[in-house]
């Protein structure tokens, strides 16, 4: 099937959207915004939250009865695309797929919407936990009697948010609920990533916390919504690639080596054209599944398409950003070149929700499944 | 006459593979080889009573007159039933050109014998000293009286040994300043004592490609299509909608549904390594389908293509590479046998695809080439 025999979003809202969000961050001062947040401690602007608020950001895919703008997960894919470009530190990606991803399908009508929405408040989601090697384990955190016991990992966003989503298992099953920063018996371990930005471990005992939602939605709830959120990294990594590439494009035209650009030796010439192609057919492929995941229902099709999305996006973020430092040659070695915030920012949104051999598997699986359905 | 494009893209994507399932022979179905005439002229003369031998024709010539989207709808469609191109070279190159810049009187005699097949044609481009650098050919064709004398040779020449004419590149201005200059685009026809035709046996052991020497050939000075001296910016301006179809996800797709049947029984899915090899080409496939549609969509708006249309067949013809290697893996001991392996119902001819799919970076422009015109008319790159 070609694209344009399915039906299209509005392509002309979307090129509307991305014009506003590319202004707004290069009115910041683009990706310079990143490196100076990095060295002040690795937060985020809260006047930049603010502004992107204004601009609609955050409630992009949320429906516009419930205070967002509606525009569906493609949408958010060119907000995301943007973000990646200038490698905002800020929690979009976060707030529009996880915790409005959540609250918009479990609980459309708490008061905590309008507030991510406007930028007012950023509520981190805890949902995986490390197991004894390591590695993911499964969930065993508990909610009783209104309180938190047990630990949750890999918290995106834990060390600026107000208060932290949680899902937590409980004698009516999944629950999720959500802890204020700073409630009794909460401690957050933060982990420095590549980028700058902190990851929190959160061990709660006895942490009171509000329930939000309970019963067999919760764990389909947080699939979909790791699934959008997962299309949206994807995005990001796309914009971080294209921008990573043009930076690395404008350096071989103008370093020079043997009296002549670096970018007119033939060698230098094909491994750029490679670089050019595996961002287009990046780009080209990550909105495609987006706009598909837009128009199906299916959970598992939905999975294997944003499957689809990052691993391609991760493929194509790891060649460009380390065949961009390469080409940089020993500054890109430098701390003082931006080309290293692109690749330090790839190596996080890369192992956010999983790497492209991660979710090669994932999409194999979810095809077979289907295929087996069939 | 029908107005084919006052159909929606729905109803005459409908309608050409309502004619295809129906009429197109079941055994000449995904040929594994370039066919002879004779074999595919029962299909031809279905073809050419239905009227529809070129689509990209306009009507008054005898074509279908499709615009870029009902084009690229036709095919596709026959490449997802494996409908043989036959020996299209005549209408796909040779009309075209006539129809563009030749006379009243070579249109009026020519293309009605390039849609009967009458005349079956071969593209005498390439020599051996003339291959990606093709400004470089050296056949030369000199006036003598009404005629034009030929001496060289041409190379790669794909069927010349079942075609009755060929279309050529030859310098007629050896003292032009550019090489790109002085050369024509002339007709010529294979049946006389002047052009010998060898075969050449490819890695396959096919020989659908040919050497076609020319010693004081002969051709009228009436075949020669367009001004003198001006053949090479006519043939490059023909080639704008070739590189999206170069370029299509067909044969990587068709490739990778073999390699799954064939992995399949060969139960190759048990082992997580080939599962993992197997997801990448089939997300480089999917990925690259997504490229191609972004392409397609252009043309259908009525936009050119640029240069950067050349990306879709850097990528599609190494994924193609890569899928047929995995057929090979998969097939493990068999990896080296000749002929079609049967796996249940199934039957794979595992090298006669990774022969195939070795060509097609070297042909229509090798991958290299490709990558030069990209990093210069697209990335701006210098030197």
């Amino acid at each position: 099937m070609t694209q344009s025999d399915k039906p299209s979003g509005d392509q002309e809202d979307l090129r509307l959207l991305r014009e506003s969000a590319r202004t707004l961050f290069e009115r910041a001062g683009g990706s310079k915004r990143a490196r100076t947040l990095r060295d002040a401690g690795g937060g985020w602007d809260a006047d930049m939250i603010r502004k992107l608020a204004e601009a609609g950001v955050f409630g992009v895919t949320v429906p516009e009865e419930d205070g967002g703008l509606g525009m569906g997960l493609a949408a958010g894919g060119v907000i995301a695309e943007e973000v990646g470009r200038v490698i905002a530190p800020e929690p979009v990606v976060l707030t529009v797929g996880l915790s409005l991803g959540l609250l918009r399908r479990l609980c459309p009508n708490d008061a905590r919407m309008a507030q991510l929405i406007g930028g007012e408040t950023v509520l981190a989601v805890a949902w995986q936990e490390r197991g004894p090697n390591g590695g993911p384990a499964e969930a065993s955190c508990r909610y009783e009697n209104g309180k938190l016991t047990g630990g949750k990992a890999w918290v995106v966003g834990a060390a600026g948010a107000q208060g932290f989503l949680v899902v937590a298992e409980s004698d009516n099953g999944p629950v999720l609920v959500l802890a204020e920063a700073g409630a009794d018996g909460l401690s957050v371990e933060e982990r420095r990533q590549a980028d700058g930005s902190a990851m929190g471990e959160l061990s709660f005992s006895g942490t009171p916390a509000e329930e939000l939602a309970s019963g067999g939605a919760v764990q389909g709830t947080l699939a979909e919504a790791v699934n959008d959120t997962t299309a949206l990294a994807a995005a990001e990594l796309v914009g971080l690639s294209e921008r990573a590439f043009e930076i690395t494009l404008e350096y071989i035209k103008t370093r020079e080596q043997f009296d002549k650009p670096i970018g007119s030796f033939q060698v230098i010439q094909h491994r750029a054209v490679d670089l050019n192609v595996m961002c287009e057919v990046a780009q080209s492929g990550v909105r495609e599944a987006l706009g598909l995941m837009d128009g199906e229902t299916d959970p598992k099709a939905r999975a294997r398409l944003a499957s689809r999305a990052k691993a391609r996006a991760v493929t194509a973020a790891r060649k460009i950003t380390r065949d961009a430092i390469q080409l940089h040659g020993a500054v890109g070695y430098t701390d003082e070149y931006d080309i290293g915030l692109y690749l330090n920012r790839a190596l996080v949104l890369s192992a956010w929700l999983g790497d492209d051999a991660y979710h090669r598997r994932l999409w194999f699986e979810a095809r077979e499944e289907e295929g087996a359905a069939q | 006459m029908t107005d084919w494009n006052a159909m929606s893209d729905a109803d005459f994507r409908k309608e050409v593979r309502g004619f295809f399932e129906a009429e197109y022979p079941e055994e000449l179905r995904h040929l594994p080889h370039r066919p002879k005439f004779a074999e595919i002229e029962h299909w031809h003369r279905k073809l050419h009573a239905k009227g529809w031998v070129a689509p990209a024709w306009p009507a008054e010539y005898g074509g279908m007159g499709l615009n870029a989207a009902k084009l690229l709808i036709f095919y596709e469609e026959q490449q997802r039933w494996g409908v043989n191109r036959g020996r299209d070279m005549g209408v796909q190159m040779v009309g075209p050109l006539i129809i563009k810049f030749g006379t009243p009187d070579q249109k009026e005699y020519w293309l009605p014998r390039i849609l009967s097949c009458e005349d079956i044609w071969c593209q005498g481009y390439s020599e051996p000293g003339a291959g990606s650098d093709l400004a470089n050919l050296r056949t030369r064709a000199e006036s003598d009286g009404d005629d034009f004398v030929i001496n060289g040779q041409k190379i790669w020449t794909t069927m010349a040994h079942d075609a009755t004419h060929i279309f050529m590149l030859v310098r007629t201005d050896p003292d032009a300043p550019k090489k790109q200059q002085g050369i024509s685009f002339l007709l010529a026809p294979m049946d006389q004592p002047g052009v010998e035709v060898r075969t050449i046996t490819t890695l396959s052991g096919e020989t659908e490609f040919c050497e076609v020497f020319f010693d004081n050939a002969r051709t009228p000075r009436e075949n020669l299509v367009g001004e003198l001296n001006k053949g090479w910016t006519m043939a490059k301006a023909l080639l704008s909608f070739e590189r999206i179809f170069i370029g299509s996800p067909s044969l990587a797709q068709n490739a990778l549904g073999q390699l799954e049947s064939f992995a399949r029984g060969r139960g190759a899915f048990d082992d997580p390594v080939f599962r993992d090899r197997f997801a990448q080409a089939a997300l480089d496939v999917e990925d690259h389908a997504a490229l191609y549609a972004r392409f397609a969509d252009q043309l259908k708006r009525g936009e050119t293509l640029g240069a950067d249309v050349s990306m879709l067949k850097i990528w599609v013809t190494e994924c193609f590479q890569r899928i047929t290697e995995l057929m090979i893996e998969a097939a493990g001991p068999d990896g080296g046998t000749i002929g079609p392996l049967q796996v249940g119902n199934v039957s794979v001819d595992v090298l006669s695809s990774f022969y195939k799919a070795r060509p097609t970076t070297i042909y229509g422009g090798s991958n290299e080439i490709q990558r030069n015109i990209l990093s210069k008319a697209v990335l701006g790159l210098p030197g």
